[in-house]
């Protein structure tokens, strides 16, 4: 019953061959072969026999079954099949390849029984073949298109990572590098190079190569006849198959093929915008790769060729994009870091030094700035080898004439641009740079210079103007401070130094002053003023005028600074300026000083070590906050007294505690005690500040008296001579001895030292001479000793040693370790 | 504080001038001439004197004078002998360097009071 419910027609069907076994046998759908155990055929169906164009009789009997197959399939058959049988009496699908009459193979499979005789033993074995020739060759298809999925899979995944790579490629290089590593994993290339175009220069760039051996690794213009400018015209892909296409189309190619041993090329132009419409896309590179074999490239990969040209050129367009908006951030980077830096430094020089460092190397080789400012100029360069100064002339004098920048081109001989330094319509002066010849954005890049000179000459105009008012007030200041401190008076000697702050500040406020009030009392201030600058400078002026107006024969110090209260009412400049004020009686030798928020003066006497003055001390002028009760206070003084009276500048410093800092003053000062006066403050400052004083440095010394013994050391240099008779002489002329005898004592006592540094140190400049001159009675004893290893006087010398000898009444050599020299000469005209 | 090697060269402007007296190249010396500063005052005055006919050396603003301010005027007067050219020291009538000079003995004749008179002795 049919499940359908329909009728059963099977018992009606009568098939036609029913009745004809045989003919069913010999014709079958399928092969038949009986053969005997060993394989010998013994009976073949007509449809085996038609397959394989055997004659009946050619089989029967004379072959067996094994004989038909090719080689393989007979290991096959013995190691598989025949084993196989023997075991389990039946084998299925066997797939093995028969040999035709004609030699050609027809693919089967085959399925045998082996039949068993009544003991067991093998009889007959039945054998069906199935003819497999289309299932084979579909198996084969599958097979290849299996393999041709799995290489398009593969150039998918390459040109995937490609992809990925060229997202992440952030630079034109970068996207070169990725580009030309595609061709060898995807399309197994043999090596690969990549020329990009250069828009400014009209010129295809030669930028990566897998293999810069091959191929003519040049860079081209774009007009160039050659087989890559050729394809970047064109914007299609070109595959130049073999030797003889090359040869017929692209010359320069085929030599170029030949010389490496390439056989196929393959030029991709790398494009950007509309793939459909040609006439639309931007070509802004080709990639070149090349197999050492002729290579027949599919439609597949024809396409993915295609998309790669398509993915890099949006790369490289993003890159390009991004370099530009790079390079514009670093421009407005440097645009703003260079003014920062600029307004860091306030003196001319130190700005214009400034801008060519800022300059060369970040964004030019070599960079120079000239400015017409005095009557020599100013000039700074910066980065090397400088150019060629007549060209450079030539170029300053056209920009500053058409004040306009003028661009250094191609091929320029000079290759600096010049532009002109602007500022309030006036051309201050030039910068000139030698960049290196830029690859793109011609445009961006002369805006930028321009913006650049524009800054700069802001920055320039206003450190000239600062400059300027800066002279103003040194001149200023410089000429107050010059001003006749008293001198040439056997009483006192004064000795004062200046030093303004290193670091290109402004001028200070500091001041000295020194003057008589009446003809034996001597007034000495140092003072400071709040601020720096022409301000300070013209305060420190009045202050200093109105001190000198204050002090008379009967205020004193105290009195002094009240009316400097009172002054500061009416000049609110000078307010919380700080002063140090004292008076000497030369007569008395007394000291009576105030302090008005200044730091303690500093007073060595002739016995004992220094000390700081501590005493009457208030705070500074006009202070509203401070104590403006002013005292003084009176010292007496021995003579040879020193007294120090300094600025802030000379004791502060950014790493050392102020108190440290009156320690290390007192203790240098207690050192020099022996040094000459002159040059004693400029000592002092060198010895405490050295080169790093950011502040100025404002000092005065004043020596009350004449000592009773002068005793000096000197380094063995020939100025420290001069700076000994400065002193020399006033001590000589404090103890009223008269000019003959002065005179004869100084040039003795001068050859005798210059003798102690020529023949006893021969110049070196560590050696250290002592002096003493003492007066004994009626007698100048002078003792002159060094401790150098002393030679004998050359000839030159000897002048000196007769010198000597003239000039003294006794003269004493003593050399033990290192020479003594002692000389004495009587007051009054002895010699 | 001024630092300086002995053989860096100074400007002499401050010790020595120059002037012309009739035929006498005239050599202004002031201040004080010693070892820290003969030599280069010695160059700046050689400059000057080398193809003088006649020279004068006015010593009398210098306010002190060692030997080697001795031998650069030996020297001086030495070459314009030598040449057959006169020349003469104007010291005054006292002074540092007239003491110098006359306790290292030079010759009387080398010796002048006064600039004028001094180059009328060398006039044409």
């Amino acid at each position: 019953m049919s499940e359908s419910g329909g009728p059963d027609v099977t018992q009606e069907l009568r098939l036609p061959w029913d009745d004809d076994p045989e003919d069913l046998y010999e014709h079958a759908p399928c092969g038949y072969l009986t053969t005997l155990p060993d394989g010998t055929v013994v009976r073949v169906n007509e449809t085996f026999l038609t397959w394989t164009g055997y004659e009946r009789a050619e089989l029967v009997g004379h072959r067996r079954f094994r004989d038909l197959l090719t080689p393989g399939c007979q290991i096959y058959h013995e190691t598989h099949y025949a084993p196989l049988l023997t075991m389990q009496s039946e084998v299925h699908e066997i797939a093995l390849d028969v040999v035709c009459a004609d030699g050609s193979r027809v693919p089967v499979l085959v399925n045998s029984v082996l039949e068993r005789a009544a003991g067991g033993a093998p009889r007959v074995i039945r054998t069906m073949v199935f003819n497999a020739t289309e299932r084979r060759s579909y198996e084969n298809e599958l097979l290849l298109a299996r393999n041709n999925a799995e290489a398009s899979d593969k150039r998918v995944q390459v040109l995937q990572q490609i992809v990925a790579d060229l997202a992440a490629a952030p630079t034109e290089a970068e996207v070169a590098e990725a580009v030309v590593r595609a061709p060898q994993p995807a399309f197994q290339a043999t090596s690969a190079s990549i020329y990009l175009t250069d828009a400014d220069r009209d010129e295809l760039v030669a930028v990566a190569s897998t293999d810069p051996t091959t191929g003519n690794w040049d860079d081209m213009p774009r007009g160039s006849a050659r087989a890559v400018a050729e394809v970047a015209r064109r914007g299609d892909l070109h595959v130049v198959h073999n030797l003889a296409e090359a040869a017929e189309h692209f010359p320069d190619l085929a030599a170029t093929m030949t010389r490496s041993g390439r056989k196929t090329v393959v030029l991709l132009p790398l494009t950007t915008g509309p793939a459909e419409d040609q006439a639309g896309v931007t070509v802004l590179g080709v990639l070149a790769f090349s197999f050492t074999e002729e290579r027949r490239l599919s439609d597949g990969e024809l396409r993915v060729i295609r998309l790669l040209g398509q993915q890099a050129g949006q790369a490289l367009d993003r890159a390009r994009l991004y370099d530009d908006l790079r390079r514009r951030e670093e421009r407005a980077e440097f645009l703003a870091a260079t003014t920062r830096a600029l307004d860091e430094e306030h003196r001319l020089l130190q700005r214009s030094r400034r801008l060519v460092e800022r300059v060369a190397p970040s964004i030019a080789d070599w960079a120079g700035v000239r400015l017409h400012v005095g009557s020599a100029g100013l000039r700074e360069d910066a980065g090397g080898p400088p150019p060629d100064p007549d060209l450079l002339a030539d170029r300053i004098a056209e920009a500053t004439a058409a004040v306009k920048p003028v661009f250094a081109t191609d091929g320029d001989p000079l290759g600096c641009t010049v532009l002109p330094l602007t500022a309030r319509g006036r051309v201050l002066g030039t910068l000139a740079v030698r960049m290196a010849a830029d690859r793109r954005g011609v445009d961006a890049e002369r805006a930028f210079l321009v913006d650049l000179a524009d800054r700069a000459g802001l920055a320039l105009e206003n450190a000239r103007l600062y400059e300027q008012e800066r002279a103003i007030a040194q001149s200023l200041q410089r000429s107050l401070l010059a001003a006749d401190v008293p001198g040439n008076d056997p009483r006192f000697t004064v000795e004062t130094y200046y030093q303004a702050g290193g670091q290109d500040l402004e001028v200070g406020g500091d001041w000295f002053d020194a003057f008589l009030i009446t003809p034996s009392k001597l007034a000495v201030v140092v003072g400071d003023v709040v601020g720096r600058g022409l301000e300070a400078a013209s305060t420190m002026g009045q202050l200093r005028s109105a001190i000198r107006a204050l002090a008379t024969g009967e205020n004193g110090p105290a009195r002094l600074l009240e009316g400097l209260d009172r002054f500061c009412q009416r000049v609110e400049s000078a307010r919380m300026a700080t002063v140090v004020y004292a008076e000497v009686d030369l007569e008395a030798n007394e000291l009576v000083y105030a302090c008005a928020g200044h730091l303690p003066p500093l007073l060595h006497q002739p016995a004992g070590a220094a000390e700081f003055l501590m005493h009457a001390r208030s705070g500074p002028l006009g202070s509203r906050a401070a104590d403006l009760r002013r005292t003084e206070h009176r010292v007496s003084l021995g003579p040879g007294s020193r007294l120090l009276l300094y600025t802030d500048g000379l004791i502060e410093r950014r790493d050392r505690p102020i108190d440290r800092g009156f320690e290390v003053l007192n203790r240098t000062f207690s050192r020099l005690r022996g040094a000459p006066m002159k040059g004693l403050t400029a000592g002092l400052a060198d010895t405490l500040v050295g080169r790093e004083h950011a502040d100025d440095v404002c000092l005065l010394c004043l020596t009350l008296g004449a000592e009773e013994r002068l005793e000096r050391s000197l380094g063995a240099d020939p100025l420290q001579i001069t700076l000994l008779r400065s002193d020399l002489r006033a001590w000589l002329l404090g103890h009223q001895v008269d000019q003959n005898c002065l005179n004869a004592v100084l040039l003795a006592c001068s050859e005798a030292v210059a003798n102690a540094i020529e023949h006893g140190y021969r110049n070196d400049p560590f050696g250290v001479v002592d002096v003493s001159a003492t007066l004994t009675g009626d007698a100048v004893e002078i003792r002159v000793a060094d401790r150098g290893s002393w030679r004998g006087p050359g000839e030159s010398r000897g002048r000196g040693l007769t010198l000597i000898e003239e000039c003294m009444d006794e003269v004493l050599f003593d050399r033990g370790e290192g020479t003594t020299v002692t000389m004495r000469r009587h007051r009054g005209d002895a010699a | 504080m001024t630092e300086r090697r002995t053989t860096d060269r100074i400007p002499t402007d401050q010790w020595v001038t120059f002037s012309k007296h009739g035929v006498a190249e005239t050599v202004h010396l002031k201040g004080e001439i010693d070892l820290a500063n003969a030599n280069d005052i010695g160059r700046a005055i050689v400059a000057r004197t080398t193809l003088a006919d006649a020279v004068l050396i006015d010593l009398t603003a210098v306010s002190f004078l060692d030997s080697a301010g001795v031998r650069l005027l030996d020297l001086i007067v030495g070459e314009l002998d030598e040449r057959g050219k006169p020349i003469r020291l104007v010291v005054g009538e006292r002074g540092a360097a007239r003491m110098t000079l006359q306790l290292c003995a030079f010759r009387n004749d080398l010796f002048a009071i006064d600039l004028d008179h001094a180059a009328e002795e060398l006039g044409p």
